[in-house]
């Protein structure tokens, strides 16, 4: 299993049908709107990098989206 | 599969879970007025307890659409499943914890001698927020803030208050099984069932089900040595006073049925937020259960409100119990920090560091443009400079750091 944070940075006015568009994704754990340099935060999982692969391509297409950053997990802890 | 906020979820289990209580509560008082005996009544409970915990667990762990149905209640759950070698110990601690507590609470409603006036003394089992909220500020990395003291504080004397009756009194004896029997022993298994549902099994988080099934048959060992003792030591013969209560058995099946529901929807809630403010959210149990008192007092022709002070107070401590909760709900501030760690700093040891740091729920090493991203949780953004920034600021091997504030948060449940 494959853990990563994708940062998304959105056009100004975008946030709101992003957002949409993001929930009907498959493989996502949480999505959060931030307030900082980015707008949203995913965290995702998935099996193997070519599926992380799929999904930052089907963000990649959505309309709004400026930029995004991949950052994937290397180890975690968490309560 | 489904995406809720978190929030939401946490006090829609919180909430099902008192409104299930609230509904157990009357039966469990109508039961009471039937079978006296507290030794008898208490192991009665979880002798049937365990047949009817079993069978539902059976009947939810039939598949549907390829997915057991008790996936529905709690989707960590695939079927019934023996115990994994690391949760026996959580287990006996927690299955002493209850067996302990129903044993003191059923003993002051037979010391007090009447359905209805146990309650004096027993309101002030409510306090057992704030014995939770000191546990987890010895135990756990979450300290508690001023606002989660204040409200905890707010929530448990609107507890006494809303559940308190007049009519009864107060002695050492009670106070003394209350302060200190029944309190800890409730806030041990709160929080043992707390450390099971955050167990990982096979990956994924425990699910309430099995905890609930398997607590419940620790507990009725635990108990069925308990009255054993005293039977010997006492020379009575509560055992098959026990047996014998089952002449009750449909109201006996109909509580702990309740109960397996309420306890699965709590255990639930318990994986997402502290034993504190998870009982906090289920001591408005208290409010739920007036609508119940109506049916109850009109099947035994009791009243619920002896007066119109004791029905002043009742409407006080609701109103506190409402604001306390809610205050619990308003005051939490999470967040995300990017952190870049200077070069030749081992990230392995940094992600221990940060760990360490109260508030820090999850702290992960990433590949990308950061080295380390943490997620935190506070009662207020003045929390987290003090407790979570200047400590970052402290760190050397701490290149530079980003503080993103969560403003709305969707999590798959």
């Amino acid at each position: 299993m494959i853990k990563a944070y994708i940062l998304i940075l959105t056009y100004v006015g975008n946030l709101k049908s992003v957002l949409k568009e993001l929930e009907k994704l498959e493989n996502i754990d949480s999505i959060a709107v931030i307030a900082g340099d980015y707008d949203i935060i995913v965290k995702a999982s998935v099996n193997n990098l070519e599926e992380l692969m799929e999904l930052t391509d089907k963000i990649h297409a959505i309309k709004g989206i400026k930029r995004t950053n991949t950052q994937v997990v290397e180890k975690e802890i968490e309560i | 599969m489904m995406r809720i906020r978190k929030k939401f979820l946490f006090y829609i289990l919180g909430l099902s879970s008192a409104i299930i209580a609230a509904s157990g509560t009357t039966v469990d008082t109508y039961v009471s007025s039937f079978i006296r005996n507290p030794w008898a009544l208490c192991l009665s409970i979880f002798l049937m307890g365990s047949i009817v915990t079993t069978i539902l667990t059976l009947l939810l762990s039939i598949p549907l659409n390829g997915k057991a149905i008790g996936s529905r209640i709690d989707p960590s759950f695939n079927g019934v499943r023996l115990l994994r070698k690391k949760e026996i110990k959580y287990h006996i601690v927690a299955g002493i914890g209850n067996a302990i507590t129903t044993l003191a609470y059923f003993y002051i409603i037979w010391l007090y001698n009447n359905p209805f006036t146990p309650a004096t003394i027993l309101a002030f089992s409510q306090i057992v927020i704030i014995y939770l909220l000191a546990i987890e500020s010895i135990t756990e990395k979450n300290a508690p803030t001023l606002a989660e003291v204040e409200s905890a504080t707010i929530v448990s004397f609107g507890a006494v208050l809303a559940s308190i009756s007049l009519k009864g009194g107060i002695n050492a004896l009670g106070i003394a099984i209350v302060f200190l029997v029944l309190n800890p022993s409730w806030a041990l298994f709160s929080i043992y069932q707390r450390k099971l549902k955050l167990l990982k099994i096979n990956g994924c988080y425990n699910d309430a089900i099995n905890i609930r099934f398997w607590n419940i048959l620790f507990t009725t060992f635990f108990t069925i040595i308990a009255i054993v003792l005293v039977d010997h030591f006492t020379g009575e013969n509560y055992f098959n006073a026990a047996i014998n209560a089952f002449s009750h058995w449909q109201l006996l099946a109909l509580s702990m049925a309740i109960a397996f529901f309420s306890y699965v929807l709590y255990i639930r809630a318990l994986g997402l937020g502290k034993a504190s403010v998870t009982q906090a959210v289920k001591s408005s149990t208290i409010i739920f259960s007036i609508p119940f008192s109506f049916v109850l007092a009109g099947i035994t022709g009791g009243t619920i409100f002896e007066s119109s002070l004791h029905a002043l107070i009742k409407i006080m401590g609701i109103v506190l119990v409402i604001l306390g909760v809610l205050s619990f709900a308003l005051t939490e501030v999470r967040g995300y920090i990017f952190i870049n760690v200077k070069p030749g700093y081992s990230v392995r040891k940094m992600i221990e560091e940060i760990w360490k740091i109260k508030g820090v729920t999850s702290v992960a090493a990433i590949a990308g443009s950061y080295d380390i991203i943490a997620k935190v949780r506070i009662r207020s953004l003045g929390k987290g400079y003090e407790r979570i920034v200047r400590v970052l600021e402290g760190i050397k091997e701490i290149e530079n750091f980003k503080w993103h504030s969560i403003l709305r948060e969707w999590e798959e449940v």
